[in-house]
């Protein structure tokens, strides 16, 4: 009750406080979520609470859930039983186009990319879901319709010479090298402007130096205030990078907390670190 | 970015060559034969946003166009509609028609789409020659001419002319910008499509519809051009002709196409050797570029331009530029 009082209180001397704590309130939760495919229960029960600006990761051994858990965050499966929400919003049927309307972006652990066309066109790719253009409006090629195109392109190139493309930005997607390709796909999911994105193994085949920089460019991302969640099977990488950990286990959670909590935990070394 | 200026020229020396053809061309027949190549290109353009760009085989056009040059020969014949009015409705027939098709059948699989396109092409055949009271059956109809200035050989070439003009300039428009990437995306990768938000279905069945209209505008100019029209116009094969301009052409290029519309429509009639081969000449040459240069004549021509002034590739590692990523994102420090 104190907090209400405190909050009306100095309601209207701080609107712009109150809508950064909403924004830092901002979570993508699963609640109880059970899937199963025909009679294999790839998850039960499993919850997870993803909150903006904090980077969660989620490691496990090989089918323990992770990927299925990604593809009902995102949309490309629904759960059959439990509930996913968005600041309250239920998504748990949404399709995958209204998820990326609201702020969700995510990658795969295979880049898709579109292979023949420019690094630059696929970054602009992700602008989609900003475009007010319809087909109409583009076919008769009217002045804003143009004006719309440059400036989503112009972010584009922000983006990439942010994550470190500046130099490629004309580059078939075919000829990029495996690492090029990941941060690609990480500037396509940041031009949806995301307030959360959903990293599907992003380390994987990467370079020492390169996750060095891929780490960097996920803290710059959860201090711009987007949520990350990284499934991963490095698991120094994701100590080091996350805010807090859940730990999957065929289907189940096994534990959730800090790094330190998890990288201690006697059921995680047994079933997925080793001793 | 020499692109910026080069294409502004290359667009106004292209619309001078147009322009100025029938008094270099050398014949009447040269000047009809340029006229056919633009009343198939109207339909080809759009066919072609939906086959080269969002890689839905559809080949069953030439249905669509038989809509269109029926309705146009039945409206601006029989019942004397204006022509441009009944060309526009020919457009507005094809589109619904294009719509009627695209709803249930665009939902499927790669090869079901084909194959539902091609039942259409042969239903459309079947009912026109059923329909003996509304469409002359076996025997056909007249396609009507256009009123002056367009009745004589040079107005109409015009007329088709600008009509090809302005559905390449709709269809350039679209693939240039943000629309163009999104259909190419649902043809190269669906999934990352849908993970960005295109809506795929909905995506798909805008550009069928736009590829129905711009075929029945097709057919109406058709029918006035062939001056007679019958089911035997309408053969299967002028959908596989279509189909293979495209592919010849080159997916995702607009000038590719063109040239294969071109060569295919052209190369047969000024060389009389290869007239007499007919289909075999497009299946040879389709199995040619299909295994030589998959990616089409579009692509040969950008691979050479590339050869002539090669560039180094480097690898450079990645360095990102996090105050640059912090303020793209638009962080809120």
């Amino acid at each position: 009750m104190s907090s209400t009082a405190a909050l009306s209180a100095t309601r209207g001397s701080d609107d712009l406080a109150a809508a950064v704590a909403k924004q830092a309130r901002a979570t993508l939760e699963a609640s109880a979520i059970g899937k199963h495919f025909g009679g294999i229960h790839a998850l039960e029960g499993v919850s997870l609470q993803l909150r903006a600006g904090e980077v969660h990761g989620l490691i496990g051994p090989n089918g323990s859930g992770k990927t299925t858990l990604l593809n009902l965050l995102s949309g490309f499966y629904q759960p059959n039983s439990g509930t996913i929400r968005l600041d309250g919003d239920d998504l748990s049927t949404a399709t995958v186009q209204y998820r990326s309307r609201i702020g969700l972006a995510r990658t795969f652990q295979k880049p898709r990319l579109l292979p023949t066309l420019s690094v630059l066109d696929n970054a602009v790719l992700g602008a989609w879901p900003h475009a007010r253009a319809g087909f109409l409006a583009t076919a008769f090629g009217l002045p804003w319709v143009a004006r719309e195109d440059r400036l989503l392109r112009a972010r584009a190139v922000e983006l990439l010479h942010g994550v470190g493309l500046g130099h490629v930005l004309g580059r078939r997607a075919n000829l990029l090298s495996h690492a090029e390709q990941r941060f690609l796909e990480i500037a396509r999911g940041l031009a949806m402007r995301p307030r959360f994105i959903l990293l599907d193994e992003p380390a994987g085949g990467l370079t020492g130096h390169e996750i060095e920089r891929l780490g960097n460019v996920i803290r710059t991302l959860r201090d711009g205030g987007i949520g990350v969640l990284l499934v991963e099977h490095h698991t120094d990488f994701v100590f080091r990078v996350c805010d807090r950990v859940t730990t999957l286990n065929v289907g189940r959670v096994i534990k959730h907390g800090t790094p330190d909590d998890v990288r201690n935990d006697a059921e995680v070394i047994r079933v997925y670190l080793g001793a | 970015m020499t692109a910026d200026f080069k294409t502004p020229i290359a667009v106004a020396v292209a619309l001078l060559l147009v322009a100025t053809l029938p008094w270099w061309a050398g014949d009447q027949y040269q000047l009809h034969l340029a006229a056919l190549i633009c009343v198939y290109w109207i339909l080809i353009a759009g066919l072609n946003l939906v086959v080269g760009y969002t890689g839905q085989l559809s080949i069953g056009h030439v249905g669509l166009l038989a809509i269109g040059a029926y309705a146009f020969a039945i409206l601006a014949g029989k019942m004397a509609w204006h022509p441009l009015a009944a060309m526009a409705a020919a457009g507005a027939l094809g589109g619904l028609c294009g719509l009627a098709l695209g709803l249930p059948s665009l939902r499927l699989p790669g090869f079901y789409f084909a194959m539902a396109t091609m039942a259409f092409a042969l239903i459309v055949g079947e009912i026109v020659l059923a329909q003996v009271a509304l469409t002359g059956g076996g025997v056909g109809l007249p396609g009507p001419l256009f009123p002056a200035p367009f009745d004589s050989p040079q107005g109409f070439y015009y007329l088709v002319a600008a009509l090809a003009a302005l559905t390449t300039w709709l269809s350039w428009n679209v693939a240039r910008r943000l629309w163009g990437l999104g259909l190419m995306s649902i043809r190269d990768n669906p999934v990352a499509a849908q993970a960005v938000g295109v809506p795929l279905f909905r995506a798909k069945l805008v550009v069928f519809v736009f590829s129905g209209i711009t075929a029945g505008v097709s057919g109406a100019v058709f029918s006035s051009l062939q001056s007679y029209i019958t089911p035997e116009t309408f053969v299967f094969e002028l959908s596989l002709f279509f189909f293979v301009c495209i592919i010849i052409g080159g997916r995702g290029s607009i000038v590719g196409p063109f040239l294969g519309t071109v060569v295919l429509t052209a190369l047969p009639e000024l060389v009389a050797p290869l007239a007499k081969l007919g289909n075999f000449f497009y299946g040879l040459l389709l199995l040619v570029v299909v295994l030589a240069v998959p990616e089409g004549i579009g692509r040969m021509v950008e691979m050479v331009l590339a050869r002539l002034r090669p560039r180094v590739v480097t690898n450079e590692p990645i360095e990102p530029d996090l105050p640059r990523l912090a303020r793209a994102i638009g962080a809120r420090a």
